[in-house]
C-alpha cells in the first residue's frame, strides 16, 4: 500500500466512496465522494492531537476491544498517514486545533465530489466476517465466546492486548481453548458455501501461534471437515497435530456457561470415535465464522450493473473458464469480491485481473463483433419489453423508440425474441437469412 | 446440452445455427415444413 501511494501516476482515494459510474469500456466516468476528514493534507500523522482529544469511543479496528479518540488515524499502518475526525463523536472543543503544530485541522471541510475518467475498473471490494446471530453458539450471550477476527486482533503485536491472549470476562490467560469451525458456513440455514478453507487454515495458524506463546495451552479444534487444500497446507495441518493440537470431528450439541467461572461447558460427540456424547469444559471459545461479501457491496453492484451469484458475491464471466472478467467489458473482479478465497488465490486473481485489463487497455481500439441487435424504430411500439429482458442493460427506451448500445450488446437475441412488434433484428441473423438457409438445405428434398 | 450429453442425431438431419432457441419463430418452422422437411428438432 505504501508503495502504491509512492508510485507516480497512481492516485489513491482513501476515506472515499464511489457514488456513480456511467459510460462503457474505455470511457467510464466515475464520481467519487471524498469524505471530509476535517484534517488537511498538511497533517504528518504525528498524533499530538489524539492525546488532547477528550472524546473517547469504540475502536472499530480492534473489534471494540479498546478505545480511540474522536480524532484518530484509522490504524497504525494506514496509508496515507492522515488523522481524521469522527464527527459523530467530536464535541467540537477544538483542543486538537491548539495541539496541531502544522495547523492541519479544518472544521469547515466539506465532502468533495471528484469526477474521474477511466478506461477500465477492477472490483476488489473484499469481505467481512459473518456476524453470527445473537445467541447462536452462545455468541454475544457469553463473554468468552469470540470470533476469529477478535482473536486475530488480540494476537497481533499492535493489538489492544499487545499480543497477549486474554479472556474477555476476567482478563485471565485462557489455558483450555476450543475453536469451532464452519460457523455460518456450509449451513443450509445461513451460508451454504464453504469459505474456501480459509477459516480452517486460520484456525490452524492461530492455534499454532497460541501454542508457540503458551506451550502448556490445551487447544482443540471442533470441525466438520478440515479443508487444507493448497500448496504446503496439508503439511501445515499435520505439523499442528504433531505439536499437540487436538482435532475433533463433531457437531456442537450444546453450549452452556458456568455462571461463576464463565467457563463454557460444551456437549459434543466425536463422530469418528465411539465415545458418545461428552461434556467438556473450555475457558475460551473461538468461532471460525464464514466470509461474506463486504457490506454496501450491493450498491457497487447496482452501479456497475454486475450480477450476483447465489452466495451474494459478484458473478464472474464463467465460474470455471473465466473467473476474472465480468459480463461487462472493461470491468474485472479480484479477490473475495468474486468468491471466498485465500491470500494466495487473491494475489493470483489480482494479477490476472491486471493482465486482463492490460490486454484491453494497451490497444488504441476496442473491437466489437458486428452481431448486435438493431431496432427498426418505425415498427417499435415502445413497450419496453426489450429493456426489461436485456441481461446486459444494452437497450434503453427513448422517445422515438428503443435504442441499442452496441458496446454493451452481446448479440444474444433475447430482445428480438421478446419483441411483440418484431422491430428488433440481429445483424447476420435476420429472418431472410434464415429463410435462405432453410431453403438451401431443403432444395435436395 | 445435446452436445454435453453426447446425443446422437441421424445423418439426415440438417443443422441451422441460431443464437438462441428463443429466436426460433413459428414462421421459420412453417417454412421448413412447407419446403418438405419431415420434422424439426430444437436442440437447446
Amino acid at each position: 500500500m505504501l508503495q502504491a501511494a509512492r508510485t507516480p501516476g497512481l492516485n489513491l482515494y482513501t476515506y472515499s466512496q464511489v457514488e456513480e459510474v456511467t459510460g462503457f469500456v474505455g470511457n467510464f466516468t466515475v464520481k467519487i465522494r471524498k469524505r471530509a476528514r476535517y484534517v488537511t493534507n498538511d497533517c504528518n500523522g504525528c498524533g499530538a492531537c489524539f492525546e488532547v482529544c477528550p472524546a473517547f469511543g469504540y475502536n472499530e479496528f480492534n473489534e471494540g476491544m479498546d478505545s480511540r479518540r474522536a480524532i484518530y488515524v484509522s490504524f497504525a499502518q494506514a496509508v496515507p498517514s492522515l488523522a481524521q475526525i469522527d464527527m459523530e463523536r467530536c464535541i467540537k472543543c477544538e483542543l486538537c486545533k491548539g495541539a496541531c503544530e502544522v495547523d492541519a485541522i479544518d472544521f469547515d471541510q466539506q465532502d468533495e465530489i471528484v469526477e474521474i475518467n477511466v478506461g477500465s475498473i477492477v472490483v476488489a471490494t473484499g469481505w467481512d466476517e459473518f456476524e453470527p446471530p445473537i445467541g447462536y453458539l452462545g455468541y454475544n450471550k457469553y463473554p468468552n465466546i469470540i470470533t476469529q477476527l477478535k482473536l486475530e486482533r488480540m494476537l497481533a503485536p499492535n493489538g489492544p492486548t499487545i499480543g497477549h491472549l486474554v479472556r474477555p470476562s476476567d482478563g485471565k490467560e485462557p489455558k483450555i481453548i476450543l475453536f469451532i469451525q464452519c460457523v455460518g458456513s456450509r449451513d443450509l440455514n445461513m451460508n451454504t458455501y464453504c469459505s474456501s478453507g480459509v477459516c480452517c487454515m486460520i484456525s490452524i495458524k492461530n492455534s499454532k501461534l497460541i501454542k508457540q506463546h503458551y506451550p502448556e495451552a490445551d487447544i482443540t479444534v471442533a470441525y466438520m471437515d478440515m479443508r487444507a487444500a493448497g500448496k504446503d497446507y496439508e503439511e501445515y495441518f499435520t505439523l499442528s497435530r504433531k505439536e499437540g493440537i487436538k482435532y475433533i470431528r463433531t457437531n456442537i450439541s450444546r453450549i452452556k456457561e458456568d455462571p461463576i467461572t464463565h467457563n463454557l461447558k460444551i456437549v459434543m460427540q466425536n463422530t469418528l470415535g465411539s465415545s458418545g456424547l461428552k461434556e467438556l469444559e473450555y475457558e475460551l471459545v473461538v468461532l471460525s465464522a464464514s466470509m461474506v461479501p463486504a457490506t454496501d457491496v450491493k450498491k457497487i453492484g447496482k452501479m456497475l450493473k454486475l450480477e450476483n451469484s447465489q452466495d451474494g458475491f459478484f458473478k464472474e464471466f464463467h465460474a470455471r473458464l473465466n473467473p476474472i472478467d465480468t459480463k461487462i467489458p472493461g470491468i474485472v473482479l479480484a479477490g473475495v469480491s468474486q468468491g471466498p478465497k485465500s491470500i494466495v488465490e487473491t494475489i493470483a486473481q489480482g494479477r490476472a485481473a491486471a493482465s486482463s485489463l492490460a490486454r484491453l487497455m494497451s490497444k488504441d481500439k476496442y473491437r466489437i463483433l458486428l452481431i448486435r441487435a438493431s431496432v427498426d424504430k418505425d415498427r417499435c411500439a415502445k413497450c419496453g419489453l426489450c429493456e426489461l429482458n436485456c441481461p446486459y442493460d444494452a437497450i434503453n427506451l427513448t422517445d422515438d423508440g428503443a435504442e441499442v448500445n452496441e458496446i454493451y450488446c452481446r448479440g444474444c437475441g433475447s430482445c428480438l425474441a421478446n419483441c411483440p412488434s418484431e422491430a428488433i433484428t440481429l445483424r447476420y441473423y435476420r429472418e431472410p437469412q434464415y429463410e435462405k438457409q432453410i431453403d438451401a438445405i431443403l432444395e435436395e428434398v | 446440452m445435446a452436445g454435453t450429453i453426447r446425443a446422437q442425431y441421424p445423418a439426415t438431419l440438417r443443422p441451422v445455427r441460431i443464437n438462441c432457441s428463443g429466436r426460433v419463430t413459428p414462421s421459420l418452422m412453417m417454412r421448413a415444413i412447407g419446403k418438405g422437411a419431415d420434422g424439426i428438432v430444437i436442440g437447446a
